[in-house]
Formats: structure tokens, sequence, C-alpha cells
């Protein structure tokens, strides 16, 4: 049995180390604006990572009724290229199908946001399951509401660098209130900062972001063996303190997953709101899976081996590693 | 990792419960419609006759009344009883005289429950088996084709526990004196439901 | 998934094999858009057939106690590889409803309670991840999708829903609470049989 069980972790953490560094950021969606100016036209903005494969791979698909009627004015600017033009639909788009065509695999999403010109919109987000959506008469209110709460939700779920500081947060507290404490802390923290960025009022540019995030999660690292062995620090007495300080930077990822939405000033509160209630919900779900696990783990009377103690310390010591250095170079290369 | 304690004892079975819950809930957002259409039918199937309702009603009371290690033992040998009479009916092999057969469990053990009979427990389980049989093949012969069967099959046995549970809680007013006589009279009143069924059935 | 009726009568075998084993036959393979692992560990989640009868095991395994349970909790996953790895290779399900008696035996067990010595949880253990294991492999080679990845989400899955059920059977103190466990196995035993007159009847 032990021997299988070396070789079960070996291979698990081999994987986990390898899949975690390709998804750690390919979050990034493409994106459709529809913009009403007349009763059959649209201003149109389509928005993608700017990717040879991604600008030339996939486009909108319009209805039968569409033309588009003027030349795209085509951008490029930082890492998305965008195409504007007009698009003319006889006859109107409700209860039309607008879907996506070409390889969506090496994109997150397609997040769609159609203005009318009584100021209502409809939100939509296309996945490679669900590649289009008709457009409706009237807004739902429900749909929009879920759309930004699973937003949240996926965002926290799918970002294995901030759950990994989640993790590495689990592993310090020693107690029940310790552990409210720190939780809180953050979650204060990242809903400050993503609130802030999300109205606009500041912003943090994205390659310094995720290399000081990535730093948020190396730090964690000696600090778990450090409460393994026994040994204190400040960050070991007080690690709410710590969440919260990461948790502001965390924060301003969070919001990078909200501002590239390009919200109206007038959605912004509802949107943000689900969202980051969205975030809370992932955020609830994983920490309670850890420690029932932990708890399980207890039950099931596993004496589990020193390397394999040592190993979610390591995991995240190794990734925060990792992480910092490519995402620093990406930084001084952005720099240079 | 360092043997802390940071969910309450009490709190854990609820907070699995809650995990899975959530989990099977984004789950269940993804199942197409079809499917939980396959599930809503085998749910609403048990609840579609009052013959089959009053019966596994009474099994529910009786049990009750019987006490451990009725109480328990039912509960777990029945749906595999009903299931076996379902597979009957599924592949075919006949059982004579469903329709009387169920009528005239409803009678026999709605008188049961009316006497607050106590046999031996084998008795006490082959009649109910029975029943369980009768029922189950009922159902096997009436399945509606070209549905998910997993999903079906699922759905029906949990309606058919769930009826049980209900009765076996309704049983749990035994502990007082005028519940006793509430369930007594329940049992006439089951009792007499199977004499008309059973009437219906033989006309 | 749907067959041409060429394929459906070149190879009705296969064809009734997959009307029997749903997990083949539809495989749910969610493209969720969050990468293969979550695409395994969505996929899985969406299968009852495989969910259920992991779940059976894994109460039947904490009921046995907790070096039973430790032990599912390990063999499960690498079982599940094996029979995923032989799926992804050797291609087609067999004709053999196999989920029913999964649920069968397993649900079966957990009602019954039976007293098994732990090496014989461990080989149903074994047998299990084989056998679904295989269907998913199975699966998995016939959506040509990134089959190593998903089976590795599938494995993180099985490994945390074992500890977890497991977890909970042993948590379990009052006599009531096992009784509720043993309900849980007979529903899930008693599915399983309809399931299989449901597959003898389609055939038939």
């Amino acid at each position: 049995m032990r021997g299988l069980r070396h070789i079960f972790f070996a291979v698990l953490a081999g994987l986990l180390v390898f899949r975690a560094v390709l998804q750690a950021h390919e979050l990034q969606p493409a994106y459709l604006e529809l913009n009403q100016t007349g009763p059959d036209t649209f201003h149109v903005l389509w928005k993608v990572p700017a990717r040879d494969d991604l600008q030339r791979g996939i486009r909108p698909q319009w209805p039968d009724n569409c033309r588009v009627t003027s030349d795209p004015i085509i951008a490029q600017a930082g890492n998305a290229y965008t195409e504007r033009f007009t698009l003319s639909c006889p006859g109107g788009l409700e209860g039309r199908l607008i879907g996506i065509q070409g390889s969506m695999a090496a994109l997150a999403d397609v997040l769609v946001r159609l203005q009318r010109t009584d100021g209502t919109t409809q939100i939509a987000r296309l996945t490679p399951s669900q590649r289009s959506f008709v457009v409706e008469s009237a807004p739902d209110r429900w749909h929009q509401a879920a759309t930004f709460f699973r937003l949240g939700l996926e965002h926290i779920l799918m970002g294995v660098d901030h759950l990994l500081f989640v993790m590495g947060l689990l592993l310090i507290v020693k107690d029940r209130w310790m552990l409210l404490k720190t939780i809180t802390a953050f979650t204060v923290a990242h809903s400050i900062t993503l609130a802030v960025a999300t109205f606009g009022y500041a912003s943090a540019p994205l390659p310094p972001l995720n290399a000081a995030i990535a730093l948020s999660i190396l730090f964690l690292g000696p600090e778990i063996i450090r409460q393994q062995r026994g040994e204190t620090s400040l960050t070991l007495r007080h690690p709410w303190v710590v969440a919260f300080a990461f948790g502001l930077l965390h924060g301003f990822g969070f919001a990078s997953g909200l501002t590239s939405l390009g919200l109206s000033h007038a959605e912004i509160p509802a949107a943000l709101l689900l969202f980051n209630v969205g975030v809370e919900a992932g955020q609830l779900f994983f920490v309670l899976v850890i420690l029932l696990l932990e708890r399980s783990f207890r039950l099931l009377e596993i004496r589990w081996q020193r390397w394999a103690e040592m190993l979610p310390a390591y995991t995240v010591g190794s990734l925060g590693v990792y992480w910092s250095l490519q995402r620093t170079i990406i930084l001084i290369k952005g720099l240079l | 990792m360092k043997p802390a304690r940071y969910l309450p004892r009490k709190l854990t079975l609820p907070a699995i419960a809650a995990a899975f819950v959530a989990l099977s809930q984004t789950a269940h957002a993804h199942i197409e419609k079809g499917e939980v259409g396959g599930f809503a039918s085998g749910f609403k199937h048990p609840w579609s006759g009052a013959d089959h309702i009053v019966a596994m009603l009474a099994v529910g009371i009786w049990g009750a009344q019987l006490g451990a290690p009725a109480i328990w033992l039912l509960p777990v040998a029945f749906p595999m009883v009903m299931a076996m009479g379902g597979f009957m009916g599924l592949v075919g092999i006949p059982l004579p005289g469903v329709e009387i057969g169920i009528a005239l469990s409803a009678l026999l053990l709605g008188a049961m429950v009316c006497g607050e009979v106590r046999p031996k427990l084998a008795v006490a389980v082959v009649l109910v088996g029975i029943f369980g049989l009768f029922h189950g093949h009922a159902h096997g012969t009436e399945l509606p084709p070209g549905q998910s069967g997993l999903l079906y099959s699922l759905g029906f046995v949990i309606a058919t526990g769930t009826l049980h549970a209900v009765g076996i809680s309704l049983g749990l007013v035994h502990h007082w004196r005028a519940g006793k006589l509430a369930l007594r009279g329940a049992g006439a009143v089951i009792s007499v439901m199977g004499a008309v069924f059973l009437w219906q059935a033989l006309r | 998934m749907s067959f041409s009726s060429k394929q459906k009568l070149a190879a009705a075998g296969v064809a009734v094999a997959l009307a029997l084993s749903p997990s083949a036959a539809r495989a749910h393979l969610v493209t969720t858009g969050l990468g293969p692992v979550y695409d395994g560990i969505g996929h899985f989640m969406l299968s009852l057939d495989d969910v259920l009868p992991v779940i059976a095991l894994a109460l039947f395994a904490g009921l046995r106690g907790p070096a039973p349970g430790r032990h599912a909790l390990f063999t499960l996953p690498l079982a599940w590889l094996a029979g995923g790895m032989t799926g992804l290779l050797a291609g087609n399900p067999p004709v053999f409803p196999i989920t029913s008696f999964s649920f069968l035996v397993l649900g079966g067990l957990v009602a019954a309670d039976l007293s098994l010595p732990s090496v014989v949880v461990t080989l149903l253990t074994i047998l299990l991840g084989l056998m679904h294991g295989f269907l998913n492999g199975a699966a998995f080679r016939q959506a040509g999708s990134d089959a190593l990845l998903e089976l590795l989400g599938v494995m993180a899955t099985l490994f945390v829903l074992v500890a977890l059920f497991a977890a909970l059977v042993l948590s379990l103190r009052r006599p009531w609470t096992r009784i509720v466990v043993r309900v849980a196995g007979s529903w899930i035993a008693a599915t399983g049989l309809l399931l299989l007159g449901w597959s003898l009847h389609k055939t038939g």
C-alpha cells in the first residue's frame, strides 16, 4: 500500500503542478458589444486577445438578415485586438440567433453585451458548449444576475493562484477563531479593491499585479513550514494581517474579470455585488471542501508520511516561486 | 498537518450534505431537460394510483407499530423486493392477478394496522415482500419507453422510499395513546379502501 | 451522441452496449471551458451511473471501518486510472450492462451491511475502478478529448468523494443513522435492479 501511495502522490503532484502552471492565467475572454443606434442598425465592437490564432480563428456569426455596412476599423492596443464596424439588420435582431464561429478551444469565453436605444441591455456569455444566444425582446433580470454570479464563481474556482493562496492561509491558521478572522479579512480586503477597481477609482496594470499575486503565494510557503516546525512569526500569530494585505492585491485580480466586460456606470453596482457574491460562494465552497477533507483524513485515521505532510507547503511554495519568476520575466519583457 | 479541529463535530454531517447538494445543484443545472423529465416521470409514477399509495403508507405505519427490528428492516428490504417485482415486469415474467394482489395487500395490511397485529417477523416480512413484488411488477410493466432508464428508475425508487418514510413518520404518533387510536382508525380506512379496490379488480 | 444507421447495422452489438451503458452512450463530455481537468470533474459529477456506485462503495468501505475506507480512498483513483488507460487504448465498451451490476452489488452490500474482510473490500474497489474507468476511457476516446488530463480530474474527484462519504459514515454514532446509510444502499441496489430489467427489456 505504501508504495502505491507514493506513486499516486508523485503522479498527482506532478500533473497538478504541470496543469496549474498551464492554467494559471489563461482566463482572458473575448468581448462582443452591440450598440443599437437606430431601429435596425448597430455599432459593433469585437475584441479578442491579440494572438494570431484568435484574431483570425474566431468571428461572430450574424443572423441572415444582417450585413456589415462599414469597413471595420482595426486597432491593436496592449494585448487586445479590436474591430469596430456598423451592422445593419432589416427587421431587427429580436428573436434572432447570434453565435460564434471558429475554434473556441484557446479562449475562456465570449462575453456579449447588447445595448438597446431605450438603455436596456442584454448580457450573455458564450462558451464552447453554448456557442450562440437568442436576442431577447425584454431583458431578463434573473438571467443577467445569474450570469454575473456564475462569472464570479468560476473566476475564483478557475483561478488556481487565488485558491492556492486561500489554501496557504488555511494551512497556517491554528484554530477556528483564527480561521474566521483570517478568511473574513481576506474577503473584506478583496471586496474593497474589487469595488474600487470596478468603479474605476484605481486600477492596477496586469503584469505587475500578477507578479505580486505570485509573490503573495511564495510568501506563504516558508510560513507554512515554520508553522509545521512549531516556530512562530508575526504572520503565524496574526495571519489575518497578511490575509488582509494580500487580499487587497487579489481584489484587483478579481476585478480584471469584471472590468473586461466594459460595464456602463449604471450597471456596475448590481453586477459588482453579484460577481462578488459569486466569488465569495466559490471561496466558501473551497474552504468547506478543504476543511471537510482534513476532517475526513482524521476520521479515516490516515497517518501521512513525513513527505506527504510537507507536500502542501512545498506545493504552495514551489508554485509561488515558479509563478513569481515567470511573471517577473513577463513584466520585465513588457518594460523593455 | 496539525490535527487542529476547525469544524464542530455536530456540523460535519450537515456540512458534507451541503457541499454535496451544492455540487449536485451545479450538476443539475447542466442536465438536459429531457433527462430531468425522466426523473420527474419516474418520481411521479408511484403517486399515480391510490391503491399503491395507501398500501405503501400502510407498510410504513405497520413497521412503526411493530417497532425494532421491523421499523428498520422493512425500509432496507422493501425497495429491493419491489425492484425485484419491477425487474420481473420489465423482462416479461408474468405474475398473475397483479391488480387483485395489490388490492388484497391493501386490505390485509390495513387490517394488520387496524388490529395492531404482531406476527413473527418472518411472517410480516413475507407478507410485505409479496405485496412489494406485486407493486413493483405493476410498475415494471407500465414503464414508459424512450426515457433515461437510470433517472427514471432513480426517481421511481426515491418516490417509493419517500412514501414509505411518510408512512413511518405517521406511524411515530404511535407513542401517544390518541395517536395509537388514530393509526388503528387509519388502518380501518385503508382496509375498506382495499376492499373497494378488490371489488373493482374482480368486477 | 448519435450514430448513423449504417454504423448501427454494422455494429449492432456495440450499439446495444452503448444503449445499455449510458456513461458511454450519452457521455456528457461537458466542455465547461475550464480546461480538461475541470472537464473531467464536470463530466464525472454529471454521470450518475458513475457517481452512485462510487458513493455506494465509499459508504460500504466506511461501514467496514477506517482501514477499508482508507484503502479504498487510495486504491480507487489508481484502479480507475488503469481502467481508463485501457479504455483509451482498447476502445469499445463491452456488451454487458456493467453499470446495473455495480449498482446492484455495491448497493446490496451497503444494504446488507455485510461484514467482509478488508481484502475483499479492496478487491471490489479495484474491480469497480477498472470497469468504470474503462467505460470512461472508451467514452473519452470516442469524444477525442484531452483524455489523460480529464482522467486526472476524475481521479481527484474520486479521491474527494470517497474521502467525504467514507468519513461521513465513520462519523455516525447513533444506530439509526447507520440504518439511513443502509436504506440509501438499498435504494441504489433497487435502482440497479430496475436498470438491469430496463436494459433486458430494451434488448428483448
